[in-house]
């Protein structure tokens, strides 16, 4: 096994299934010559040619309607928005468009896309560079939204979104690009979208996250489970579909949970993790639902202060736990 | 002929009355295909009245009509080849017969039963069938332009001939997608066709309520496209303007732009009122002295090739196949309840199957 950041597991990921079959390419703003601005496409104009690897003009919408266009005529395309902040004008071909087609032609046509671009904060990106915008389409019913963490996950469900039937919004947590080291396998494999992953197996408490915040949450587990507490974490890895199974299964275990997400909390996908856990197993828990995400503000800010502000961090993720394992 | 972009005027082969302005006997078709041109005509207008009918019937909630659309669609449909993809667009169910749909699936459609394409899916602005090439429209006008470019381009990457038509109106060149979409469809040279049918009015807004530009052609020049302008009430003139850039795209050249000038006759649905807001006479003047239908039986009646017996044989043939298609559909069956949740994904997620069992405990089945 090789250890690979983030970013070499989305570029392996990319680069393998181009190799593996001729109807994979990848459309986006500066994929060309300057190789993606992470640098996730470098080289691959010279390996794949101007067809396979098309550097578009600069209006998202026509990223992914072209895209569109192209999935559902057989092919299988990667559309690549540079940032999440910059994803608003693509909204109606995503969601008006591509979640739709199967449903509207009774399964006859399909749209089976990625689109793939760079979220979240802890880069000073401020208000156009550090947006998640997973919940903004998790409300959309046709779409599938990945969300992985790890060099493993990330490279593994990129695969499986490229080769799913279905659209696939696949959002990389920018920070995680060269933060996060992991082994990967070095044949080939996949993760599968829907599943969760037992990031800390734990008896006391669940947290349920995704994103950068499952590394915050597995830190914040460690450090206290020195002084005796045993949590669970749970990454989601896909926020649509939701693995309900496992939520449930952990909550009813722990009987106490936390959520956690750097998205903010009002209408965020932990209302709706909240929603399933009352729902289902309300009476099995022994203390009340918490929650800590980001606040209600338009976006985090660029001052240090506002962004450390903003995003949840091991502490405050770690201060929560142990006031609902005292519960 | 030779077919110009950026004319002043329409290109046209017929005057409104049905005389030829060019020589007809060298425009590359002939007898057979005026012909079979005329039926289409007759036959498109037949279902379209057919289908109104059933919301006058309280059987359909919406109706789209085409009337006085007919040359546009038929004519700019006929030249594609069965492999070419089209994007019609919420009036184009001239286009989509020609392109393969039958009469009794547009019914089905327009009667929201299980021989409609989309299963009762989508309200009757086009059903759509993914084996002729046909992409159902979205009331979301604009946007079918770059998924349009994206189908070019993937006919391009796997190195087939095939071209693109997509059909958008006067309105929709406003929307921003118009732009990405022309501009993409350049700088890329995607063989696609551009098609609007600029039949004057985007509901109750008029042209020049949308664009500054005499024409709608013109815009194509600031992308670097050839744009066309052609009068949309002449068969012969839009399927010579359409197989040009059809031939053209195929050949590798490139985009296109095609205005096809027109009028609709109808509401802008079953659920408008255009006496508010157009001009006195102005529909009857249109109805009167440049009706596409017309037009082409009064230039086959001046080429000696049709008779008013062969009128009403043609007459009677279309009400039969018309009545036949309709009973068709009328036979069809409902959509299921239950089958609401399907097809939203290529599988049930847990919710849906959730969801399902909670559905099927309230329907009984």
């Amino acid at each position: 096994m090789a250890v690979k950041t983030v970013l070499d597991g989305v570029r392996d990921a990319i680069h393998d299934e181009m190799k593996r079959d001729d109807r994979v390419f990848i459309m986006g703003e500066d994929v060309g010559p300057r190789g993606n601005v992470f640098l996730i496409t470098k080289g691959f104009l010279d390996e794949f040619g101007r067809d396979r690897v098309i550097d578009t003009p600069l209006a998202e919408a026509s990223i992914v309607g072209v895209a569109v266009g192209a999935a559902m005529a057989g092919m299988r395309p990667i559309a690549e928005i540079q940032f999440a902040d910059f994803i608003y004008p693509a909204y109606n071909q995503i969601v008006g468009e591509a979640a739709k087609i199967r449903y509207r032609t009774a399964g006859a046509q399909t749209c089976p896309l990625v689109i793939r671009t760079p979220y979240g904060g802890g880069v000073r990106g401020a208000l156009s560079h550090s947006v998640s915008v997973e919940a903004l389409f998790y409300h959309v019913p046709g779409l599938k939204i990945c969300v992985p963490s790890t060099p493993r996950d990330a490279q593994g469900m990129l695969v499986s979104a490229i080769r799913d039937e279905d659209p696939v919004l696949f959002l990389e947590h920018k920070r995680t690009y060269r933060l996060i080291k992991g082994e990967v396998p070095d044949s080939e494999f996949t993760v599968p979208i829907g599943v969760a992953d037992v990031a800390r197996t734990g008896k006391d408490l669940s947290v349920i996250t995704y994103g950068l915040m499952r590394h915050f949450a597995v830190e914040a587990a460690e450090t206290l489970a020195r002084d005796g507490i045993d949590a669970e974490v749970i990454d989601l890895r896909s926020v649509r579909p939701l693995d309900r199974a496992t939520i449930l299964d952990s909550v009813r275990k722990t009987r106490r949970a936390l959520v956690v997400h750097e998205d903010q909390k009002f209408g965020g996908i932990g209302a709706e993790v909240c929603a399933i856990i009352a729902e289902e197993a309300l009476f099995e828990l022994d203390a009340p639902l918490r929650r800590v995400c980001g606040p209600d503000v338009p976006a985090m800010g660029y001052a240090k202060e506002y962004e450390e502000a903003f995003m949840p961090n091991p502490e405050r993720i770690g201060a929560a736990m142990r006031e609902l394992a005292a519960f | 002929m030779d077919i110009k972009p950026f004319t002043a005027e329409p290109i046209r082969v017929l005057a409104y009355d049905g005389t030829p302005v060019e020589n007809v006997d060298r425009l590359g078709i002939g007898k057979d295909d005026w012909l079979k041109m005329y039926r289409w005509l007759v036959f498109a207008r037949a279902v379209d009245d057919r289908g109104y009918i059933l919301v006058r019937q309280g059987r359909a909630g919406f109706y789209a009509q085409i009337a006085g659309q007919e040359a546009s669609q038929v004519g700019s449909a006929l030249p594609l080849h069965k492999e070419d993809w089209m994007y019609p667009d919420h009036r184009s169910q001239g286009s989509m017969l020609v392109k393969g749909l039958s009469a009794a699936e547009w019914f089905g459609h327009v009667l929201g039963k299980m021989l409609d394409p989309t299963q009762g899916r989508l309200m009757p602005h086009g059903p759509g069938r993914n084996d002729l090439h046909i992409v159902p429209p979205s009331s979301t006008v604009g946007n079918k332009i770059t998924e349009a470019v994206g189908t070019a381009m993937a006919q391009r990457i796997k190195k087939r001939k095939e071209v693109t038509i997509t059909y958008l109106g006067d309105g929709a060149t406003s929307e921003g997608d118009f732009h990405v979409g022309m501009n993409f469809a350049a700088v890329y040279q995607a063989p696609v066709i551009i098609f609007v049918q600029n039949n004057q009015y985007a509901i109750s807004m008029r042209t020049e309520q949308q664009t500054h530009t005499k024409t709608i052609a013109e815009k194509a020049k600031a992308y670097g496209m050839d744009g066309y302008l052609v009068d949309g009430n002449d068969i012969l003139a839009v399927y010579l303007v359409t197989k040009h850039c059809a031939d053209k795209a195929r050949a590798g050249g490139g985009p296109s732009l095609i205005e096809a000038y027109t009028y609709r006759y109808g509401p802008h649905s079953s659920a408008d009122d255009d006496t508010r807001y157009r001009p006195k006479g102005e529909l009857e003047m249109w109805r009167t002295q440049r009706d596409p239908v017309t037009r082409m039986r009064k230039f086959l009646e001046t080429k000696g090739l049709w008779s008013e017996d062969q009128e009403q044989k043609l007459q009677a043939d279309v009400k039969a196949q018309v009545a036949k298609a309709m009973e068709e559909a009328e036979k069809s069956p409902a959509p299921e309840p239950i089958t609401v949740l399907d097809y939203a994904y290529e599988q049930l997620t847990p919710h849906l199957e959730w969801e399902r069992r909670e559905l099927a405990a309230e329907l009984g089945v």
